[in-house]
């Protein structure tokens, strides 16, 4: 388990740093676009909970988005 | 500034431009002030078809109240209504197969066809969370769920911490949650890799632990990234009760009987989630990839594309493509030879074989100037592809299309207001 944990931090740290390489800072003040509300990962929380629950039942992978969600019968 | 900028009740063009300017000077979630609505109410209902397979209807409602410093607080319930029929697992046969289902149905099915099991069900469940900010950078949520279905109960909670850092460029959370579920099979829990023995009529648990460990970027004025590492521990009864493997003769394949599933009692998932949002002039392009990987051995890659464009400042349409695939579970099986040693796993669960989904749609989102609030319409067409000839079939199974294609229809009508 501790093993599974390490492997997927190391992935985690490696795509940080990728994303944290050679950007340069974007200022408070040019941050307009960032703060519309369709600038979001989740744009749709309820269109995105009915999905991951379509996949769910369909498909034998899950998770990535959020933490916690609700159990059920369907796989 | 704020102070200004929300003192007045008329809105124009310009004030709210500076209100957006304004939140992204400060980059802060958009809190409740003055005038604005403090309570809001978001419905869908799913409306969900396979082609000769599951119906489902879902309604679900959801209330959040927001206060004024960022804090809200959210209750959710959800009403599911499934009838259809499912695969069973076993293998067709040529001929005309009866088999009798756990509450004493005679099912048929035709010959060369995957036989199928009818079943009705409904599952309610109910959803809560408490979101809160406090010294400035941080967000706390916490949240529980309870869910009951005629054979499934789900009792959990999470709870989840963000950080701001170097300006509010950089987010971390991170999150877990326990559940705490019970599996109580209609007509007994029968032995695994049985002929349906039943052992017991009472229920088996499952216990459902996660982890959470996410990071976003701003990266340019137009552009955020995020990767989000999760880690999933399941134990307990994991073994899909109502499915089973058809037992073949190993010389013509054909099925001369069946066994009940049978799946390991733990299950360690893993996935790694890289996500962009980019915005172009006025459009906005979502795209994600997913890596999962398990101790069943399964792994998949999960692609997802998005892409918004507003028509006007009310009205946007949102096409959207996600393409899936998976490798089979180790003891995934389209049948066990009569006569061989059994495993100590099976199941011919086409759901844990090799898969492939295509999803196609689109959402259209509209307000209408009489009737206050967003309306939200989304249209999917989904195809799973399984291995319609797997190497390990023998005989007359290599006649049959042993995984055909599934074409599911799922559309969602949404609607959201603040009062």
């Amino acid at each position: 388990m501790i093993r599974r944990m390490v492997q997927v931090c190391r992935l985690m740290i490696a795509l940080a740093l990728l994303l944290s390489a050679g950007c340069a800072t974007v200022h408070p003040w040019d941050r307009d676009l960032l703060a519309e509300k369709k600038m979001s990962f989740i744009p749709s929380p309820m269109l995105l909970a009915v999905d991951e629950h379509i996949y769910f039942s369909k498909e034998a992978s899950t998770g990535g988005m959020d933490a916690g969600g609700g159990g059920c019968g369907c796989n | 500034m704020r102070v200004q900028l929300e003192s007045g009740k008329r809105s124009s063009p310009l004030r709210e431009m500076l209100h957006t300017a304004a939140l992204g000077l400060l980059l802060v979630p958009a809190t409740a002030k003055a005038g604005d609505p403090t309570d809001r109410v978001d419905v869908t209902s799913l409306l969900y078809g396979e082609q000769g397979r599951t119906q489902v209807i879902e309604p679900v409602v959801r209330f959040t109240h927001l206060w004024a410093d960022g804090q809200s607080v959210s209750a959710q319930l959800a009403v599911d209504v499934i009838t259809g029929a499912s695969p069973t697992g076993a293998l067709p046969s040529g001929v005309v197969q009866t088999r009798t289902s756990a509450s004493g149905r005679v099912i048929t099915s035709a010959a060369g066809a995957i036989p199928m099991a009818p079943f009705q069900d409904h599952r309610v469940a109910f959803d809560g969370e408490w979101q809160k900010p406090f010294s400035r950078i941080f967000t706390s949520t916490v949240g529980g769920h309870f869910s009951r279905e005629k054979d499934y109960q789900s009792l959990g909670v999470n709870a989840k911490l963000s950080t701001d850092l170097m300006n509010r460029l950089v987010t971390i959370t991170i999150g877990g949650g326990i559940n705490h579920d019970s599996v109580f099979p209609v007509g007994g829990t029968p032995i695994g890799l049985s002929d349906g023995i039943v052992v017991h009529s009472g229920s088996n648990s499952k216990e459902v632990k996660n982890v959470l460990l996410g990071g976003s970027r701003i990266l340019t004025r137009r552009w955020m990234m995020s990767v989000n590492g999760s880690q999933t521990f399941e134990s307990g009864y994991l073994t899909e009760p109502y499915k089973v493997i058809s037992l073949m003769n190993p010389v013509t394949g054909a099925p001369v009987g069946q066994l009940t599933d049978k799946r390991p009692s733990t299950r360690n998932r893993s996935s790694v989630l890289l996500s962009s949002v980019y915005h172009l002039n006025d459009d906005v392009l979502y795209t994600s990839y997913r890596y999962y990987w398990d101790t069943w051995s399964v792994r998949s890659h999960t692609i997802d594309i998005k892409y918004r464009r507003d028509l006007d400042t009310d009205t946007y349409l949102e096409p959207l493509v996600r393409y899936y695939r998976q490798t089979a579970a180790s003891f995934f099986t389209v049948g066990l030879e009569q006569g061989a040693p059994l495993p100590d796993f099976a199941t011919s669960d086409y759901r844990l074989g090799r898969l492939q989904t295509i999803t196609l749609g689109a959402t259209y989102g509209t307000r209408f100037e009489d009737i206050q609030g967003d309306w939200t319409l989304r249209a999917q067409y989904m195809r799973q592809f399984g291995d319609s000839s797997p190497p390990n079939a023998i005989g007359i199974q290599r006649n049959f299309d042993l995984a055909p294609p599934v074409n599911i229809v799922a559309v969602v009508i949404g609607y959201s207001f603040g009062y």
